[in-house]
């Protein structure tokens, strides 16, 4: 699995249709049988309690986009925090498993993890 | 002055986990100490800090819990290692708790001259704890990259932190940036 992070807008289905996916490959924060799932953080952010179970159906997609949401002044609404917090657990989680992960800057990727022979 | 580790990035981005693993290898079986920021406010954050304390649990961290004024703090024993966590608690500690409010403003609020208070307090302090360790690990949050937007008081805090981390930043030996709980240097 590969696990593509970055900011919002910063360029990471165009990313990964690079790869050779196409729209109709991608979901949007609904698992089904399409290889690619985007929008993770909206899943991890609607349901905080129950994130953390999304990872193994999460783990058999080829492609994972979610966005960096834990950055900025941390909000006052306790859900808002939840949500945010869930989001950046499952991403950590995600990545731990993932065989590669890439963090977009400016639609600039950089490969922050490979496994390499594996 | 010891070796000084800074580690930024936002909310739940692995910063806590990764901070340990350092300090626990730094300190590598002597001295090892936590300097807590967070003020225990209500249910939440409790829960927070028994999370973070079972995680540092077995560790081998002794936690001394420090909310202001982390310049004059002395730890039990010098030369060893301390994970200080977190510098955006310490800093809304150092500007909103009741007797650092602004006394230029005399209206109770919090002006200027407490966000530049903070900043010496902060900054004052982290240079304390690294004066007394051979590495101390800083955990900081990087606030401002959400845009902004908020209130006069809270764009004074983001501001603030903004300033402490770049001093902070220059201090450090090491910075790095968290990312789903992959550090990214910054500088090393």
């Amino acid at each position: 699995m590969i696990l593509v992070t970055g900011g919002r807008a910063s360029g990471k289905r165009e990313y990964v249709m690079s790869l050779g996916y196409s729209e109709t490959d991608m979901a949007d924060a609904v698992i089904d049988a399409r290889p690619v799932i985007f929008n993770v953080q909206d899943m991890a952010m609607r349901d905080p309690e129950g994130s953390a179970a999304l990872l193994e159906r999460l783990c058999e997609k080829e492609v994972v986009i979610t966005c960096e949401v834990g950055s900025g002044v941390i909000p006052l609404e306790r859900r808002e925090r939840d949500g945010r917090e869930a989001a950046g657990r499952l991403a950590v989680r995600l990545a731990q498993r993932a065989d590669r992960v890439v963090r977009l800057v400016s639609g600039i990727p950089t490969v922050i993890k490979e496994n390499n022979g594996r | 002055m010891g070796r000084m580790i800074l580690l930024t990035g936002g909310s739940a981005c692995g910063k806590s986990t990764y901070a340990e693993k350092l300090a626990v290898e730094a300190a590598a079986g002597g001295p090892l100490f936590y300097v807590a920021a967070m003020q225990p406010f209500g249910e939440e954050s409790l829960k927070r800090i028994e999370r973070h304390r079972e995680m540092r649990c077995e560790k081998g961290f002794e936690t001394v819990e420090r909310y202001t004024d982390t310049a004059g703090l002395e730890l039990p024993v010098h030369g060893g290692t301390a994970l200080l966590e977190c510098l955006c608690n310490l800093t809304a500690n150092e500007m909103f708790s009741g007797e650092n409010m602004d006394e230029n403003s005399g209206d109770g609020s919090v002006g200027e001259a407490d966000a530049e208070r903070a900043v010496a307090a902060v900054v004052a302090g982290v240079k304390n704890l690294a004066a007394q360790t051979s590495t101390l690990v800083v955990v900081t949050n990087d606030v401002g990259s959400d845009g902004g937007g908020y209130d006069e008081l809270t764009m004074r805090y983001v501001d603030a932190l903004g300033r402490i981390n770049s001093e902070m930043a220059a201090l450090a030996d090491e910075v790095y940036e968290l990312v789903c709980g992959i550090p990214l240097p910054i500088k090393r």
